[in-house]
């Protein structure tokens, strides 16, 4: 398939290299920080870019887009908990910790598939963008709210010991619903994507096309960096197969392809987005999260697992997003256009 | 011969995200300070290697009078029973000027 030697990008390539380093077992070793300061740059640069873009767009598209990226967030953490839950692998407090990675978005793979439609001149609008901006906190909430529920019918069920009963309340004290917003709106990820994209849209044009250099001409040089780091986490973290087990990797192949799906209907049915755009919110539906949801579901959901919800979303959907997942939501998006 | 003088060293290894609760749990507890290192290595949570905010362990060092430890403890104990992975020890260690661990933090 054609879509396929369009992978043939630096910045997949990196992704793979990486990979393979970790695969054979090389002892290249990356800065400790440096995936922190690189993801920091991308969200950076990719808000004041888009900011700067959204300052020139239709109001209520963008609007629109924003409603759907909500709904999204929302709709596909249940989807995932009920498949996780009907699967019987994992308890529901894993179970509300791992849809909630698949609610969410990752901003690597959306970059990639930036690179992806560049590399293919393929035009693209810039509302998916403020999609992505939005999609971090839903699933979140979602992802805490199933687990609260979860934790209330295993205290109701009398579960186990009196253990049980101390779990009722890991927010620590009064106020959990606040607590879950603010948790939820302040992350780090959250705070810095949209205020740049807010810093892009109220500057004035002209300084922020001073920034060109730094936010534009270096952008996919630093984006192969952190796929470079990025790959090779995926392959340590691919050693983790087995603790995972192959139902658990199946969800992980599958719910991309579910998300990706409904990311297609929402882009190309209900925005009208070109082919461009409808292939980035299926790149939104269908990525997991792996930088702002499993710090809030570690700090809020200790019951579950951490192996588990980034052995998948780190190891198994974000490598599969990136090599099969872009030109196949592509392909698709062309598909439904025609 | 310096004079030392007996006090108790908890020592908490755990992820970075819990660091702003623990801090909290110090305070509270009338600890005079803290300290923090960045830490590596692996236990029931995978291997933390420190490369992502989720792979960042710290380990915490607390160095408090014996009559204060327990509440420290307490705290602990509760977080470890709400499913947060701790690994939390206390030793015995001589420090010199045992006045610098009476006063609480403000």
């Amino acid at each position: 398939m054609s879509g396929f030697s369009n992978l043939l990008i630096p910045a997949v390539l990196f992704f793979g290299l990486g990979f393979l380093a970790r695969v054979i077992k090389s002892d290249l070793r990356m800065p400790p920080d440096m995936a922190k300061m690189l993801s920091i740059y991308l969200l950076m640069a990719i808000g004041l870019h888009g900011g700067y873009e959204l300052g020139k767009a239709d109001m209520s598209t963008a609007l629109n887009a924003v409603l759907w990226a909500v709904i999204l967030g929302f709709t596909l953490p249940l989807i995932g908990y009920t498949l996780l839950v009907m699967t019987r692998r994992v308890d529901q407090m894993n179970a509300a910790a791992i849809a909630a990675h698949y609610g969410s978005v990752s901003a690597g793979t959306f970059l990639t598939a930036i690179a992806y439609l560049d590399n293919q001149n393929i035009p693209y609008e810039s509302y998916p963008l403020i999609m992505l901006a939005v999609m971090e906190s839903p699933a979140i909430i979602v992802g805490l709210l199933l687990a609260s529920w979860s934790r209330q019918r295993l205290v109701a069920a009398g579960s186990q010991d009196g253990a049980g009963v101390a779990v009722l309340e890991p927010g620590g004290g009064n106020g959990t619903i606040q607590k879950l917003l603010h948790e939820a709106f302040t992350n780090g990820s959250v705070i810095l994507l949209i205020g740049s994209m807010f810093i892009g849209a109220i500057a004035s044009p002209s300084s922020v096309a001073k920034l060109f250099p730094f936010i534009d001409e270096i952008f996919m040089g630093v984006l192969c960096l952190f796929l470079f780091e990025m790959g090779m986490d995926a392959g340590r973290r691919i050693r983790e197969f087995r603790k995972v087990g192959a139902v658990l990797v199946a969800f992980g192949l599958l719910m991309p392809l579910i998300g990706g799906t409904a990311g297609i209907v929402v882009g190309h049915y209900i925005l009208g987005l070109s082919v461009g755009g409808t292939t980035l919110v299926a790149i939104l539906g269908a990525s997991a999260s792996y930088i702002a949801v499993p710090p809030a579901m570690r700090l809020a959901v200790p019951e579950a697992n951490p192996s588990f919800y980034l052995t998948l979303s780190l190891g198994i959907t974000f490598p599969f997003n990136v090599l099969v997942g872009i030109p196949l939501y592509h392909s698709f998006a062309v598909f439904v256009a025609s | 011969m310096h004079r030392l003088f007996p006090e108790k060293l908890v020592t908490i290894i755990t992820n970075d995200v819990l660091e702003d609760k623990l801090v909290a749990c110090v305070r509270n507890r009338g600890a005079s300070g803290y300290t923090i290192l960045r830490a590596r290595g692996a236990g029931s949570s995978g291997e933390q290697t420190g490369m992502l905010d989720i792979d960042t362990n710290i380990k915490l060092h607390v160095i408090l009078p014996p009559d204060r430890m327990s509440g420290l403890l307490d705290d602990l104990e509760r977080l470890m029973k709400q499913g947060y992975h701790l690994t939390v020890y206390v030793s015995d260690v001589s420090v010199m000027g045992p006045e610098k661990y009476q006063a609480p933090m403000r």
